[in-house]
């Protein structure tokens, strides 16, 4: 498997930041966070393009950069995944999916503690380490 | 450990989960939940919050125990040490459907622990940092309170281990005071 999840991030409903994680220490974190708040445009795109259809929650590649691609998912509640790999040779969809959904459903759990309230910053130390063990599985 | 004399209460427990109404356990925990941030908003100070939790579990032992009586179809105790097993096979298992494990007797058998591995009320609950005085599953120590005394056992029943403060387990110590010979309960007389 030649993925390697370099950057995950969470955005909420407003397009604020909820969560961001960058697993590459030889890079810069501004990096990533410019990456995944352009990428924020795709999603745009993507989510008001298809007309009436409603999607499959996976928005597929939001755009390539020289090392890196950029992927997408969003959910009925506005919340926003974004992720940034760094991969060789061509694009396993499939485990991006699988990855997407394991994310999904680790955010869930995360919201539901009583002691969470939706939109706040994710500072969970649970969900960071499900996360980690996520990423390095992938 | 050793089942003492020949009452599979393991057996029970599973026999009488099975046949009790179940509820989802997401929803179960939620309510949990927003019950304790309520009371944590509301009462602010996190001793009141515990102490409140454990109100609330004693109203709830005191009609549990006729529900559970009716159901489980077991017959009087011999013993403290019995009822300690059917506190922690058939009642945990009929109403959160875990079993909880009797450890740590003290010499006078009047006191032991409860360890309970998993605990649905606990489900995806992280505790803020702030928030180590706070026992968030108190209410539980409430219906053991409460129960018991219904069935003419005074007891105290404190946690001591929690899960969500780091713990691998959680364990509620109970103690029994004395055992009540007829009298009104303290609820019932000053109402």
């Amino acid at each position: 498997m030649g993925i390697k999840v370099v950057c995950a991030s969470v955005i909420g409903k407003s397009n604020n930041p909820l969560y961001i994680r960058c697993f590459d220490s030889t890079e810069e974190a501004l990096k990533f966070h410019y990456i995944v708040h352009s990428a924020l445009d795709v999603v745009e795109e993507k989510s008001t393009a298809k007309k009436g259809a409603s999607l499959d929650l996976y928005l597929g590649m939001l755009y390539p950069t020289e090392d890196y691609r950029v992927y997408g998912y969003t959910t009925n509640s506005k919340i926003k995944f974004i992720i940034v790999v760094q991969e060789d040779g061509d694009s396993h969809d499939q485990a991006i999916k699988n990855f997407f959904r394991k994310f999904h459903v680790l955010y869930a759990n995360t919201v539901a503690n009583p002691f969470y309230t939706p939109d706040d910053l994710i500072t969970s130390r649970k969900f960071n380490e499900e996360l980690e063990k996520q990423v390095k599985t992938v | 450990m050793a089942q003492k004399g020949a009452r599979p209460y393991d057996r029970i427990g599973e026999q009488v989960f099975a046949k009790v109404d179940k509820i989802n356990a997401e929803l179960f925990t939620l309510t949990y939940g927003s019950i304790v941030t309520q009371l944590v908003k509301d009462y602010e100070d996190l001793g009141e919050v515990n102490t409140q939790l454990e109100k609330m579990g004693y109203n709830i032992g005191v009609r549990l125990i006729e529900e559970f009586l009716a159901r489980s179809n077991v017959g009087r105790c011999a013993d403290f040490t019995e009822t300690a097993e059917v506190v922690a096979k058939v009642g945990f298992k009929m109403f959160l459907g875990i079993t909880a494990n009797v450890t740590d007797w003290d010499a006078e058998k009047k006191e032991f622990s409860l360890v309970l591995d998993d605990n649905p009320l606990t489900e995806f609950v992280e505790l803020p940092e702030s928030y180590n005085k706070l026992w968030y599953a108190n209410i539980l120590c409430g219906v053991i309170r409460g129960a018991l005394e219904m069935v003419q056992m005074k007891v105290e029943a404190t946690y001591v281990k929690c899960v969500l403060h780091g713990h691998d387990v959680s364990e509620i110590r109970v103690l029994l005071k004395e055992i009540l010979t007829d009298e009104i309960p303290a609820s019932m007389r000053d109402e």
